[in-house]
Formats: C-alpha cells, sequence, structure tokens
C-alpha cells in the first residue's frame, strides 16, 4: 500500500520513536489521568478480581476473604469487566500496543519455543503476581505511580525490584538459557 | 590491458547495493506482507469501541483512551521497565534506566502540582490511594516481582504490550501471573496482619512541605540519572 | 572476513543479546555476526549494543516482525 511507503507515515507509525519521548508522552497521560480520574496508572489492580470472577464461576466463594471484604473489594467483586476502569485500561494496553503493532506491519504470532520459556513463563508470573499484590502494585503501580505520587513506598519498591532484578538475570543465565 | 581498465572502470560505475548482502536465508523468505490495512480497521473498531463505552460512562471512555494511549506509546518506543534495571546488570546499559527516571521526574511534577492544587482547594488529595504502607510485604513483593519480571521476559505494563503483539509467552505468563495475585489475596489477611498494617505510609509532602517535596524527589532522580549516566560510560571504556 | 549467523528466533528477551555478546567474543576483526531476531526489544538494544562498542550495525527487516542484524565486528 502506498500509506505505508510514505515518509511521513514511517517516521510515525514504524520507526521506533526515543526511549525519551516514551518518557514525555508517558508522563503526558499519567498527569492526565490523575486529573480527571483522581488516581493514577496501574495495571495489576484488577488481577484478583479477574481470578476472583473465575473462581466465581466454578463455584468458589471468596466471601471470607479479607481481600475482598473491604469496601474497594466488594465493589470490584460486584463489577463486571466493561464496568471495572482498570479492566478497561488494561485492555486499552493491550489493543494499543496491538494497534501499533499493525500500523508497522510488525505482528507476527510468536509460538513458544521450548519447556524453558514455559517454566521461565509460569515462575515468572507466578512471582510477579504474588509479589504485586501484597506491595500494592507493580512496575506501574507501585513503582512509577508510586513515585510520582510522592511516596517512599515507590521508592522502596524500586530498591527491591532492582535486587529482585539481579538474582533474576543470574537465575536466567544459569538455568534459562542453553 | 585497456581491456582491464574499462571492466575496472564499468565496476566502480556501477551503483552499490543499497543494503547488505542478506544471509542465505534470503531465498527462502516469506513476503513482507502490509498490515496497515488491518491497522486501520482496528483504529476504526477501537474508536468506534471507546464512543460505545463512553456511553456506558465517561470514566469508562476515558479508561479505555489512556490504556490505548499507553500501550500504543510502550510499543511504539518499545519502553520496557524490566530492561530499564536488567540492561544496567546484563549488558550495562542504563538508556531506559534513563528514559524511566525522565519519565518518574515530569510525572512527578505533574501529580505534585495537582496534588497541591486539590489541597489548595480543601479537596481531598488525588493520588493518595498509592501512597501504601511500607512493610516487609513491600520488600518481599518488590523482590519477588523483580525476578518474575526478568524470568518472564517483562513486567506488568511489558506482558500487556507483548500479548498486543502476538508474543505466546507472555500470553501465558499474564495467566499465572492473575493465579498469583489471586493467590496472594488469599493471603492478604496474613501479611495485612502481621505486617502492612503496621507499616507507615510517607507522603513527601507531609516530611518536607510541598516545595520541600519535589526539591528533595528531583534531587534525588538526577544524583540517579547521573549513576546511571557514569555507569554507561563506565563500560565504554572498558 | 567470515559470515557467521545467530539464529535467535524464538527467543525472549535478553537472550538475543546475550548470545551476541557472546558470539561475538569468538569472532574475528572483521568477521561479520548475522543475528536474526524476531523479538522488538533486541531490535533495539542489539544494535544499541554493538554501536556502543564500536562495531558496524545495519538492520534489515526480513519479514513482519523479523529481522536481520548485521555486525561487522571492529574491534
Amino acid at each position: 500500500m502506498k500509506l505505508s511507503s510514505n515518509k511521513h507515515y514511517q517516521a510515525w507509525f514504524k520507526n521506533p520513536w526515543t526511549y525519551v519521548t516514551g518518557a514525555i508522552l508517558l508522563s503526558i497521560f499519567q498527569i492526565a489521568t490523575i486529573a480527571v480520574a483522581d488516581g493514577a496508572w496501574g495495571v495489576t489492580g484488577p488481577f484478583a478480581v479477574w481470578g476472583a470472577w473465575v473462581y466465581q464461576a466454578f463455584g468458589g466463594n471468596v466471601d471470607n476473604w479479607y481481600f475482598f471484604s473491604t469496601e474497594g473489594g466488594r465493589a470490584a467483586l460486584n463489577r463486571t469487566f466493561l464496568t471495572d476502569p482498570a479492566s478497561v485500561r488494561n485492555l486499552g494496553v493491550v489493543v494499543g500496543a496491538l494497534l501499533a503493532t499493525l500500523l508497522a506491519s510488525q505482528f507476527k504470532f510468536k509460538k513458544i519455543k521450548n519447556l524453558r520459556q514455559v517454566a521461565a513463563a509460569v515462575i515468572g508470573g507466578l512471582l510477579m503476581g504474588y509479589g504485586s499484590r501484597i506491595a500494592f502494585g507493580c512496575n506501574i503501580g507501585a513503582l512509577y505511580s508510586g513515585i510520582s505520587n510522592l511516596s517512599v513506598s515507590g521508592w522502596v519498591f524500586a530498591l527491591f525490584m532492582f535486587a529482585g532484578a539481579f538474582v533474576g538475570s543470574r537465575l536466567l543465565v544459569r538455568y534459562f538459557m542453553q | 590491458m585497456a581491456e582491464e581498465a574499462v571492466v575496472k572502470n564499468l565496476e566502480e560505475a556501477k551503483p552499490k547495493p543499497s543494503s547488505r548482502r542478506s544471509s542465505r536465508r534470503t531465498t527462502a523468505r516469506k513476503p513482507k506482507k502490509d498490515q496497515t490495512l488491518q491497522g486501520l480497521v482496528l483504529l476504526a473498531l477501537v474508536i468506534a469501541f471507546g464512543i460505545y463505552l463512553a456511553t456506558i460512562s465517561a470514566i469508562i471512555g476515558f479508561f479505555w483512551l489512556t490504556g490505548i494511549a499507553f500501550g500504543f506509546i510502550l510499543r511504539r518506543t518499545n519502553f520496557c521497565f524490566t530492561a530499564s534495571m536488567r540492561d544496567p546488570i546484563m549488558s550495562g546499559s542504563t538508556s531506559l534506566t534513563r528514559a524511566v527516571l525522565i519519565a518518574l521526574a515530569i510525572t512527578s511534577i505533574g501529580f505534585i502540582a495537582v496534588q497541591y492544587g486539590a489541597s489548595l482547594k480543601g479537596l481531598p488529595i488525588p493520588g493518595m490511594g498509592f501512597v501504601v504502607p511500607i512493610s516487609f510485604a513491600t520488600v518481599a513483593g518488590a523482590f519477588l516481582f523483580g525476578i518474575g519480571m526478568v524470568l518472564a521476559g517483562g513486567c506488568a505494563s511489558g506482558t500487556l504490550m507483548r500479548i498486543g503483539e502476538g508474543f505466546g509467552m507472555q500470553m501465558l505468563s499474564i495467566v499465572f501471573f492473575i493465579i498469583g495475585s489471586f493467590w496472594a489475596a488469599r493471603d492478604m489477611g496474613w501479611w495485612t496482619l502481621n505486617f502492612i498494617s503496621n507499616g507507615p505510609r510517607i507522603h513527601l509532602p507531609e516530611v518536607f512541605g510541598w516545595t520541600g517535596a519535589i526539591a528533595v524527589q528531583l534531587v534525588f532522580i538526577a544524583v540517579l540519572y547521573i549513576l546511571a549516566d557514569k555507569w554507561e560510560n563506565r563500560n565504554q571504556e572498558n | 572476513m567470515a559470515e557467521y549467523e545467530l539464529d535467535c528466533l524464538g527467543e525472549a528477551c535478553p537472550i538475543p543479546l546475550v548470545k551476541t555478546e557472546n558470539r561475538m567474543k569468538e569472532l574475528a576483526v572483521g568477521d561479520t555476526l548475522i543475528v536474526i531476531i524476531d523479538h522488538s526489544c533486541a531490535l533495539k538494544n542489539v544494535p544499541e549494543w554493538a554501536r556502543k562498542n564500536n562495531h558496524t550495525v545495519e538492520v534489515e527487516e526480513t519479514g513482519d516482525s523479523e529481522w536481520e542484524i548485521f555486525i561487522d565486528k571492529s574491534a
């Protein structure tokens, strides 16, 4: 198509932007979020709620759980995916990335290559899920938004996330590479 | 001799190939598909869906918009928080680290302005939900998260971004991400009782005042930036 | 002036970069390493590493989400 060979199209939608551009643009939307929605960007907030929805769909019950007994927890449980703002935002992130990928003609489904990748995804996912829940957030909610909201918790999170990344790097090279 | 000279001149006169000679794989290469049309169709759907959501509630429409924006920006810039922490260790590169610091600085300035504005008007300060207690749960949680994100090849935002790019590995890891989060939710009573409820919430403006808080934060970020810069160049000198 | 291929298709980041670094150590100056990737993060961090170490780098897009990175070992 002629559009995708256009020089300007390439600059905007194909060639990568700089990291600093990313920093500035992300900041703009973060600031918009706090100005409009009284909160900041977070990713992992709804994950436990999604888990609860599935659990309940299979007949499970989380009514006795401390986590879901708070006002916020109960309210979240009673929502649906499309009426839960944070869930919609997460879906938006996936779709936004997909959109950017398609416009750059870079979409390809990349299959999992080997069992090592499966193990890494499973273990890594569990660790991230558990860790982000008890720390009230992830690299976005606890680190990015926490620090930007001038909470010292964000810096503490950053420090120990870095320590974890150090250990993770060693493990990765030792056990998850050929 | 004249013939050779002619041949040589002809060779030099030939336009040199603009791209490199490729590997043997070139012959078996798949044709590049243009996906712009699919992208534009998706864009139309994104807009239509956004309008639909806005009819449910304006806030839901707004969250959709910011989600799309974040995902789009992350992907266009290949912004990866995991790499910002892992690369200094594994390859000595701090370009992402420094970009994250810049994002923190700019966002902090914007956030404190909004918070300050609210406090001046006597309104509840937005974002305080992110000022959470600091306890062993923070330490352990962050540490586990750090390990996990490097193993899984992506942090929370990175995982979402890579799902949108088509990576099967991240589609798998998010399933376990959700399971892990749900499992921890089950344990939250224990964590709250033993650690979180004893942890202090520290909001910098409460300690240093509004101007002091942003000054301290920016100075701290600047120091980290300088260190990151030195780290990048230190490895270069080797 | 030898050419070597490093197939990193399907590898999660940062594995392409780590493998590239290790493989480059084994090459002689003047050799070329062709790193084959399909991960957009490697598309950024492998050339960045190579340039930082003063190697000549060229990238060619060879498919949807597939690239070949040509690194001439220069030092």
